[in-house]
């Protein structure tokens, strides 16, 4: 996980009223949870995929040393949508089109979020779950990689 | 040239491939599953894309992300390293559509050469000894019969459709054909979905001992001379080395000769190993052809002084062979170190490198791509470096690996260096008295 998407998912927790919120990418897990008094602890730890416990460290990880009190788990709301191939992301369906979605559209499942050309292959990717687009990672017509992340969506 | 190259592979060789692209000046994309993201060939690149996760079939073989990879980087060519897709005919033929040069030979080739029973018959055209054997599949126990007495027993009765020892029976007289063939083509077909069986003459306890050789677009073919391989577990390499200990310069020479009449009849393109198997009399047969660049490449650098992965590049660039074949200079081995247990039947210790030290110092080469605290995913091949020696001669070679053994640290998971000790300690081993029987008859606790 790229440590400035974490350094931005922090400073959405911090501004917004969100409490908590995890998020997991392949074998990395992150959960940034505050309490009332806006002190925060944000954890990050693997999923346990590998068979061989010489595997002691883990990647990262950040602990903040200021006091908190741990919350709850709550259901997290804030959720990714990752690019599940490799190419070029287009979002709109063609260049002089209006793109597919804009910052604060209400999307739901199955709803077409961009297009990921690969080898000349109009890919289009949809949303897997429901909610409002927060934010949009990448630039139009710019590489996107494997999971690569492209929205972040808030469930309602 | 090519304005820049993409490496579609992991581990040692994909950063042996970056390294000569450095020294050619030019440009490389890696390509990595989100597991190798800290992987020394991801940093060393000038770019790396991920293609997938852990799993080899969902990136390291996914061939849409990787040519994806290749487009969105306007890389103008792959090299495909070894395994993975570095033998699959129609990942070199998509990458042909696709305007991309595959680095290695056309898909025809890859497709004939890596066919077992056309490369046979290719080599058999041009009058390379083949192991003796049944035409293609047999279908009755009489044809079985009448084909083993004609090359003589004991013989082996293969799966057509297989590999890795499955679908295999060694029959030393004809009374136990019938069982053999019945329990070989269930076998076969349980592991493969195909039951049908050839015949071959069974060598006992051969050697292994390939021929390196180049072809490029201007009907240049050169041999580079020989390496024996024979130091194997369960038809795997552990230590490969050049010259042979065991051939003489007249066989030696036939033997290169012949792997060259093979490729010349099929105009191959790129690099290419021809391998044999030697029974005890310097009997050479031809057994497959590796239409690849292989693991234990180096050994043949060091002893014939040029770059391989250099020449692959020019001849793919539409150049032609930069290194004629030097005479053949001192003595090289290279041993693998493999991330295992040799204590334990050689299981694979995946995990965390706590230290690592690599040894030193003239005439010790290593090709690795790992590092202190580096994690060794579960997920692929045990190889975490290899270790190549050159010496002034066969004994110089085996002090100085002696000694570059003592320097080879490793603390947080077993390796195969203990093995590799013990081997260079092993009398059999020093008088270079060895054939492929060797670990199970020498090395057995």
């Amino acid at each position: 996980m790229d440590i400035n998407l974490i350094k931005r998912l922090i400073k959405i927790v911090e501004q917004s009223e969100i409490t908590e919120f995890s998020v997991q990418e392949g074998e990395l897990k992150l959960r940034i949870s505050k309490n009332s008094n806006s002190t925060h602890k944000v954890h990050f730890q693997p999923t346990n995929d590998y068979q061989n416990q010489n595997i002691a460290s883990q990647k990262a990880q950040i602990v903040d040393e200021s006091k908190s009190t741990e919350v709850n788990t709550k259901e997290s709301k804030l959720h990714e949508i990752k690019s599940p191939i490799v190419g070029t992301f287009y979002s709109a369906p063609t260049p002089d089109a209006d793109p597919y979605i804009r910052i604060g559209d209400i999307v739901s499942t199955g709803s077409v979020l961009c297009i990921v050309e690969a080898m000349k292959l109009m890919n289009e990717i949809e949303s897997d779950l429901s909610g409002k687009i927060v934010r949009i990672f990448v630039e139009n017509a710019s590489p996107v990689e494997y999971n690569q992340p492209l929205f972040l969506i808030e469930t309602i | 040239m090519f304005k820049k190259i993409l490496i579609a592979n992991r581990g040692e060789i994909a950063l042996r491939i970056i390294r000569t692209c450095k020294e050619l000046g030019i440009p490389t994309v890696a390509v990595y599953s989100e597991i190798d993201r800290d992987s020394l060939h991801v940093i060393f690149a000038d770019e790396a894309v991920c293609i997938g996760p852990a799993q080899s079939s969902q990136s390291y073989l996914k061939v849409a992300n990787i040519l994806s990879a290749a487009q969105i980087t306007g890389a103008d060519a792959i090299h495909p390293g070894y395994g993975f897709l570095a033998e699959n005919a129609e990942f070199s033929e998509i990458c042909s559509q696709s305007n991309i040069k595959f680095i290695g030979p056309s898909p025809d080739s890859i497709r004939k050469m890596g066919d077992k029973a056309f490369a046979k018959e290719t080599m058999k055209k041009v009058g390379v000894p083949v192991v003796p054997g049944s035409e293609g599949i047999i279908n009755t126990f009489d044809e079985a019969k009448i084909i083993a007495a004609e090359i003589g027993y004991p013989v082996i009765l293969k799966a057509t459709a297989g590999g890795g020892g499955k679908g295999m029976r060694i029959v030393s007289e004809e009374k136990q054909i019938e069982n053999a063939f019945l329990t070989a083509s269930n076998e076969a077909n349980v592991s493969f979905g195909n039951p049908s069986l050839y015949i071959e003459k069974f060598i006992q306890n051969p050697r292994h001992i390939e021929i390196q050789i180049l072809g490029d677009t201007y009907g240049n073919f050169y041999q580079y001379g020989e390496r024996d391989c024979s130091i194997q577990r369960r038809h795997q390499k552990l230590i490969e080395e050049s010259p042979s200990p065991f051939i003489t310069d007249t066989i030696r020479n036939k033997m290169g000769e012949a792997a060259l009449l093979g490729v010349k009849s099929v105009n191959y393109e790129g690099a290419g190993t021809i391998e044999f198997i030697v029974d005890r009399n310097l009997n050479y047969y031809f057994i497959e052809m590796n239409t690849r660049i292989q693991v234990e490449h180096p050994v043949t650098e060091m002893v014939r002084n040029f770059d391989l992965i250099k020449n692959q590049i020019l001849i793919a660039a539409g150049e032609k062979i930069a290194d004629l074949p030097l005479e053949p200079r001192g003595h090289a081995i290279e041993f693998r170190i493999n991330a295992e247990d040799p204590d334990h039947n050689f299981r694979p210790c995946p995990g965390k490198i706590n230290y690592i030290h690599f040894p030193g110092g003239f005439g010790v080469r290593i090709d690795s791509h790992v590092y202190t605290d580096y994690i060794i995913p579960p997920n692929y091949d045990s190889l975490i470096a290899k270790l190549i020696i050159w010496g002034t001669d066969r004994r110089h070679a085996i002090l100085r690996a002696r000694r570059a053994f003592e320097e080879f640290k490793v603390e947080g998971i077993k390796t195969t260096i203990p093995f590799h000790q013990k081997v260079l300690l092993n009398e059999k081993f020093i008088e270079g008295d060895f054939d492929t029987s060797f670990i199970d008859k020498q090395l057995n606790s």
